[in-house]
Formats: structure tokens, C-alpha cells, sequence
């Protein structure tokens, strides 16, 4: 168990790692940036950015820098300077970057110009870095500051001022649509071929057709905008809280900002997750159920002469949950990233909206920052299941 | 037939039941599944309205009517006479003739997608399992690092960073031609749907390569994969003549299923903002841009959304139904 444990531990590291060494990789290739649109401003323009300008910004966020040195000063803080041993530096004079590329025009082949960088002006040392601001590095929590959505705030304040949302829209779905979906799922295997299991199964089976940003758009239409248009009360189809009072049909005047205004922004974005993961839930208990149900103790059991009642709660369910334990772990962080969809919808000031904001502007930061800890937590996720299946199967043995 | 003919005079095939062929066997049993079949007919319907779209769309793609915002279904343009059946969009343009063009991409995508992300999954899946070793360790460690991290956000980067830097990326012409003559794209268009193929296929076929390998080596236990070592046959031979077509079953399944998953993906990429771009109508960009106008037009997103959630549902039906057929162990 231990040594098991200790060989997770590893590749979960490895894991967390590669997956920083990734999506590093994948945005530092991409275009854009802090310098994307600064270099249109013509000369003459009293906002003109001179070359010095753009070297100084390029220095500012690290972009002067070559790829591998980034990669180490965003992920653990290192090299700050050179490397300096009783007194003495070391390594001073290793070339790390290039402040002011020398940037040439070419026609290519195809007969259109291309900029390409031909040498180098001032090149950047090692020992330049001395005193350079820089994050603590993410592995300690210091994701950087933000290039464009909040220009030079930390990442850290994005994030949390959105994770509470996220969080928030999360947690209540994860309990509605297991206090729904699981006896729903119970009473379908118990009452299987039965009209209800028909009308049940042939509804999640649609609701798992269905794709979450038709359905949030159509729970928009039947529950915020036909109602608003008829005259009856209605429901707020987007934001967290609302800028201004509102009047309701029914409910009177909602004060912007006070507790009713947010529970009733939490109402759609909340049942659209909730009912498309009942469909999940209540599919996924129906066949561990009934597999449950066809096993030779339950026989016995009923064979004798337990109430039907005592045979299913305590005899079948308690087997029936197993399996269930462990992916209620597991699909904690892919709500994370489902909340991605419902949140652009419903304009959800969460950590999916800040990720798609962050990609659409190229803030690529935040979109590393939240990334990186889907990530993790996802790697943490698959451990704790791991674990957790033999804590409630004690015919699993981890090796 | 009379009662009283003697039975002598009866000849063999009058005996013995007619043989089935395996294929009759499924397709026999797939009748069966009405939902299915009903799933079939609606989705070949849906094949032939994109098929025939330059037939049957009145007006251009792109062609922008001037004035004729919002029109309502069924308008009639009033200097050609033709007839807007579904209306026009915020700028004029003919949401049915664009409807069907973007089936067309769409599915096309989809499509494709199944196509290259099962075929890599079976041969991937299938070498694994049957050659086994370090070689099987490296792969599918690989594929399960690779499903571990949550596929949208992941998705999202790559097509992100993809449609950047579209142009750098070396697509062969000949690749580019012939898939903008299916989706009738030119091929700067083309380009954007080719690269949303490469980022659904590249995380595709991670999950079938799994399957592939379960039964794999399911099959590999048998006897007459041992019999036909015996008599010589190459691994090559015993990979491709024994193993892939006796584990098609599951494949086809979840190839059906795939379908469903990539017009929806492809559409949830769109929809974001991460996918097909707007002058290229596909039902994701369609429909996210009907979200800004569905205050006052509030069927106006039906109109994109509904073929999105029918094909979704029918590929699902055609899954399960085949499911059925093909393997009635695997029922759920």
C-alpha cells in the first residue's frame, strides 16, 4: 500500500509537470500578447510606441527571455541572477535572451512579406536578471501577473475573485443532481420495464443527447425571455447579481445585489448543470443497480423473507454505491471545465468564463494559471478515487 | 404447397431455412429497434438535404440581401421572387441555404473525425494489445495521461493556438482540394475545418484505442488465433485478417456514438468562439450568433440548435440500436 502510494505520488508529479511543460509550450508559440496591437500606432501619433517602448515591455513580462529560461522562472522562480557562491558569481555571462531582436523583411515564395529575426541588438545576460521582478514560480502558488484582462495585477486576484463563483455553481449541482439523480436511478432498477423506467431512461437518454449550450439556451427562452415578454415572472438569464433593481411580476422590486437577486441569478445556470448530470447519475446508478440486483445474496435474502424494503436499502444499495463513490471524485474536476460552457451562456462571472476570456484576449497567464489547476486537481482527483476504491471495496487490492 | 404432396417430392431448398448471412442476422435485429430505425431515416434525411444543398438552397452563402433583416419564415425576396423557407439572419442572409451548407460542414467534419480517430484508435489499440510488452506500456500510459486531463479545456488551447497561427501550419494542397470539395469551401476556408478535423481526431482516438485493446486481447486467449499461428500466418496477417474484424463490433458502436460526440464538439467549439469562423456557416457559429438577438426573436435560435440536438440524439439511437444488434450481450 505504501509503496503503491509512494509510485503514485511520482507519477502524479510527473503528470503536474508535463502537463505545465504543455500548455507552457502550447502559449508561448501562440501570437499575441501585451504587444499585440501596439505596433499599428503610427509615428506620428501621440501614443506612438517607440522600439525602446516595446523592449521594455518584452522586458517587463519576461518575453525577452529564450523559451527554456521562461519556462524555469515561470514554473519555479529560477534564475533570478547569476549563480553566486561565497561571494563570487558564477555563470555571469550566459546569454539568456535578446532585449532588441533585429527584425528583417523578406518576400517568400509565396509572394507575401514575412518578418523574420535576423540577429540580435542587445542581448540579455544572465547577471542582467539581477533584480528583476519575478513570480515565486506556480508550483508555490505564484501564478505571474496578467497581461491583458487585469494588465499587471496577479493572476492570483482573477482567480480568486472568480473561484468562489465557480465553486459556488459547482457545489450546488453536484448536490441536486445526486439527491435527484441517484433515487431515480434506484427506483428505475428496482422498478425495471415499468412505465416509469421507460418514460426515465428515454429522458436521460435525451438528456445526455443533448448538448449543454442548446439546452442553457433553451431553458433562457422557457424561463426568462417568453415569460418577460408575456408579462409573467421571470427569471434573470445571465450575470451573478444584477447592476440595477429589477421588478418581477408577483415578487415585486429585487434590490441589485441582495440575496434574492442572487438566488434567483443562480436558478439557471444551476438546473441546466443539475439536470444534465441527473440524466448521467440516475443512468449510471440504474446499471450498477441492476447489476446489484441479479446477484445470488439478494436471492437469498428475499428468499428469507426480508421485506422488499430491507432487501434493496440495505442489502443491494449499499453494494450499488460502490462504483458511485469513487466517480463522484472523479467528475469533480470535469465539472470544473463543464462549467466552462454553462458559464459562457449564462455570462458567468466563474473560472470557465475567465479561461475562455483569457484565450479569446490572449492572456495567456490566466489561460496557463487555470489550466495548470484543472490539471492538478484533476491528478489529485484520479489519486483519491484510486484510493477510495479500495477503502470501500475491500476486494481491491492496490499493488 | 397442397397438404397430401408426398414428401419425397420436396426438394432441399424447400427444407431447410433459408442461411443468414451475419450482416442479415444485424440488420435484422436492428430493425427491431424502432427508434433506431426511425434515428436512421431522419439522419438520411438530414445526408441528403446537405447532399443536395446546391440544388436545393435558393440563395448564396454569403449572399447578403441588403434591407431584408430578420425576415420572417417563408418570405419572399421581392426583386428574384425566391423565398427565404426559414427567414434571414441579422444581416440578411438566407438562414435555410446556409443551414444546409453548414450541415455539410458539419457532419463532413464529424464524419472525418470518426474516420481518422477510429482507424488510428483500432490499428494503435490493436498492435498494443497484441504485441503486448514495453511497447504497450509506453502507448497506453500515454493514452491514459493523455484522458486524464479534462478534454475541453484542452481542446479549447489547441484550437485556439491552431487557428492563430493558420497559416503556418503545412497543410497539403491536394488534402486541402479534396475536402473543400466536399464541404464546397475554398480552400482558405477549408483550411479552419481541417484544422478543427486534426484537433477532435487527436484527442479521438484515445478512447478507441483502448477498447481496441481489451479486445484484443480478449481475442488473443482464443484458439483459432492459435490455430492460425500454427498454420503460419504472419502477425501482420493474424492483426488484420483475425483480430480487427472480430473486435469490429464494440468499434462500430462506439463509432456511431463518436458522431454524436464530434457534431457536438465541433458545434461547442464554434459556439465558444474556438472553432469554424463566421463567414463559413457551421450550426455552432450559427447559433452562438443568434444569442445576442434571441431577446426579441426568441425562435430564432431553434432554427441552428434543433439539427445540432436531432443529429446528436439520432447518432445516439443509431449507437444503441446497433449496440443491440451487433452484440446483444452488451446490452445495458
Amino acid at each position: 500500500m505504501v509503496a503503491y502510494l509512494v509510485r503514485r505520488v511520482l507519477q502524479m508529479i510527473l503528470v503536474v509537470f508535463i502537463s505545465a511543460i504543455a500548455s507552457f509550450a502550447l502559449l508561448s508559440l501562440a501570437p499575441g500578447g501585451p504587444l499585440a496591437g501596439l505596433r499599428q500606432t503610427p509615428a506620428t501619433s501621440r501614443f506612438y510606441i517607440s522600439a525602446e517602448d516595446i523592449a521594455r515591455i518584452r522586458t517587463k513580462y519576461d518575453l525577452d527571455l529564450t523559451i527554456p529560461v521562461r519556462f524555469t522562472r515561470w514554473l519555479i522562480g529560477v534564475p533570478r541572477g547569476p549563480l553566486v557562491i561565497n561571494g563570487k558569481e558564477y555563470f555571469g555571462d550566459l546569454v539568456v535572451g535578446c532585449r532588441q531582436p533585429i527584425e528583417e523583411e523578406f518576400l517568400n515564395d509565396r509572394g507575401k512579406y514575412e518578418t523574420r529575426v535576423t540577429g540580435c541588438s542587445e542581448i540579455v545576460y544572465l547577471r542582467d536578471l539581477t533584480g528583476r521582478s519575478a513570480s515565486r514560480g506556480i508550483l508555490l502558488g505564484d501564478f505571474g501577473v496578467s497581461w491583458r484582462l487585469l494588465r499587471d495585477r496577479p493572476v492570483s486576484d482573477l482567480i480568486v475573485s472568480r473561484l468562489p463563483k465557480t465553486l459556488q455553481l459547482i457545489g450546488l449541482e453536484t448536490l441536486f443532481s445526486i439527491l435527484i439523480g441517484v433515487p431515480l436511478g434506484i427506483y428505475s432498477a428496482v422498478k425495471q420495464y415499468s412505465k416509469f423506467d421507460y418514460f426515465f431512461t428515454s429522458l436521460a437518454f435525451m438528456g445526455s443527447a443533448m448538448p449543454t449550450f442548446f439546452f442553457g439556451i433553451l431553458m433562457i427562452l422557457a424561463f426568462s425571455i417568453l415569460p418577460r415578454n408575456a408579462g409573467l415572472p421571470y427569471l434573470p438569464p445571465g450575470l451573478s447579481e444584477s447592476v440595477r433593481d429589477y421588478t418581477i411580476p408577483l415578487l415585486g422590486t429585487i434590490t441589485a445585489g441582495s440575496a434574492s437577486d442572487r438566488v434567483l441569478h443562480l436558478i439557471l445556470p444551476v438546473s441546466v448543470l443539475t439536470l444534465v448530470n441527473v440524466a448521467f447519475w440516475s443512468r449510471y446508478i440504474r446499471s450498477s443497480m441492476l447489476e446489484v440486483l441479479r446477484q445470488d445474496y439478494v436471492r437469498t435474502a428475499r428468499a428469507k423473507g426480508l421485506r422488499e424494503n430491507v432487501v434493496i436499502m440495505k442489502h443491494a444499495l449499499r453494494n450499488g454505491l460502490i462504483p458511485f463513490v469513487t466517480i463522484v471524485v472523479f467528475t469533480l474536476p470535469g465539472l470544473f471545465s463543464g462549467a466552462i460552457i454553462t458559464e459562457s451562456i449564462f455570462s458567468w462571472p466563474g473560472m470557465g468564463r475567465l479561461y475562455l476570456l483569457a484565450l479569446g484576449d490572449s492572456d495567456y497567464p490566466v489561460a496557463m494559471a487555470v489550466f495548470f489547476i484543472i490539471a492538478v486537481l484533476t491528478v489529485i482527483a484520479t489519486l483519491l478515487r484510486d484510493i477510495l476504491y479500495t477503502v470501500v471495496d475491500p476486494r481491491i487490492r492496490l499493488k | 404447397m397442397s397438404a397430401n404432396m408426398k414428401v419425397a417430392e420436396l426438394t432441399g431448398e424447400e427444407i431447410t431455412i433459408q442461411e443468414r448471412t451475419p450482416f442479415q442476422i444485424v440488420m435484422m435485429r436492428f430493425r427491431k429497434h424502432r427508434l433506431a430505425m426511425a434515428a436512421l431515416v431522419v439522419i438520411t434525411l438530414i445526408f441528403m438535404l446537405t447532399l443536395f444543398a446546391p440544388y436545393l438552397a435558393n440563395f448564396e452563402v454569403t449572399e447578403i440581401s441588403v434591407g431584408d433583416y430578420f425576415l420572417p419564415f417563408g418570405a419572399v425576396d421581392e426583386d428574384t421572387g425566391r423565398v427565404h423557407y426559414l427567414g434571414t439572419d441579422n444581416i440578411g442572409r438566407d438562414y435555410f441555404s446556409r443551414l444546409i451548407f453548414a450541415g455539410r460542414v458539419s457532419l463532413t467534419v464529424a464524419l472525418i473525425s470518426v474516420l481518422i480517430s477510429e482507424t488510428t484508435g483500432v490499428i494503435i489499440g490493436a498492435i498494443s494489445g497484441y504485441y503486448g510488452g514495453a511497447l504497450d506500456n509506453v502507448l497506453m500510459r500515454f493514452v491514459e495521461f493523455m484522458l486524464t486531463i479534462p478534454s475541453l479545456p484542452l481542446l479549447l488551447i489547441i484550437s485556439s493556438m491552431l487557428l492563430a497561427n493558420e497559416d503556418l501550419i503545412p497543410i497539403p494542397a491536394i488534402v486541402l482540394n479534396t475536402f473543400g470539395k466536399i464541404m464546397l469551401l475554398n480552400p482558405r476556408d477549408t483550411r479552419s475545418a481541417v484544422l478543427i478535423i486534426m484537433v477532435l481526431a487527436g484527442f479521438g482516438w484515445l478512447g478507441s484505442a483502448q477498447l481496441m485493446r481489451g479486445m484484443v486481447l480478449q481475442i488473443k486467449q482464443q484458439t483459432f488465433v492459435e490455430a492460425a499461428r500454427s498454420l503460419g500466418a504472419s502477425n501482420t496477417w493474424i492483426i488484420f485478417k483475425h483480430m480487427i474484424p472480430n473486435a469490429m463490433a464494440p468499434i462500430i458502436v462506439s463509432a456511431s456514438l463518436g458522431l454524436a460526440g464530434y457534431v457536438v464538439a465541433e458545434a461547442a467549439l464554434a459556439f465558444l468562439g474556438f472553432g469554424i469562423q463566421d463567414p463559413v456557416p457551421t450550426w455552432g457559429n450559427m447559433l452562438s450568433a443568434t444569442q445576442t438577438f434571441m431577446m426579441d426573436k426568441p425562435w430564432l435560435p431553434l432554427v441552428p440548435g434543433l439539427p445540432i440536438f436531432i443529429c446528436s440524439l439520432s447518432f445516439n439511437y443509431i449507437g444503441d440500436g446497433l449496440r443491440d444488434a451487433l452484440d446483444p450481450r452488451l446490452k445495458m
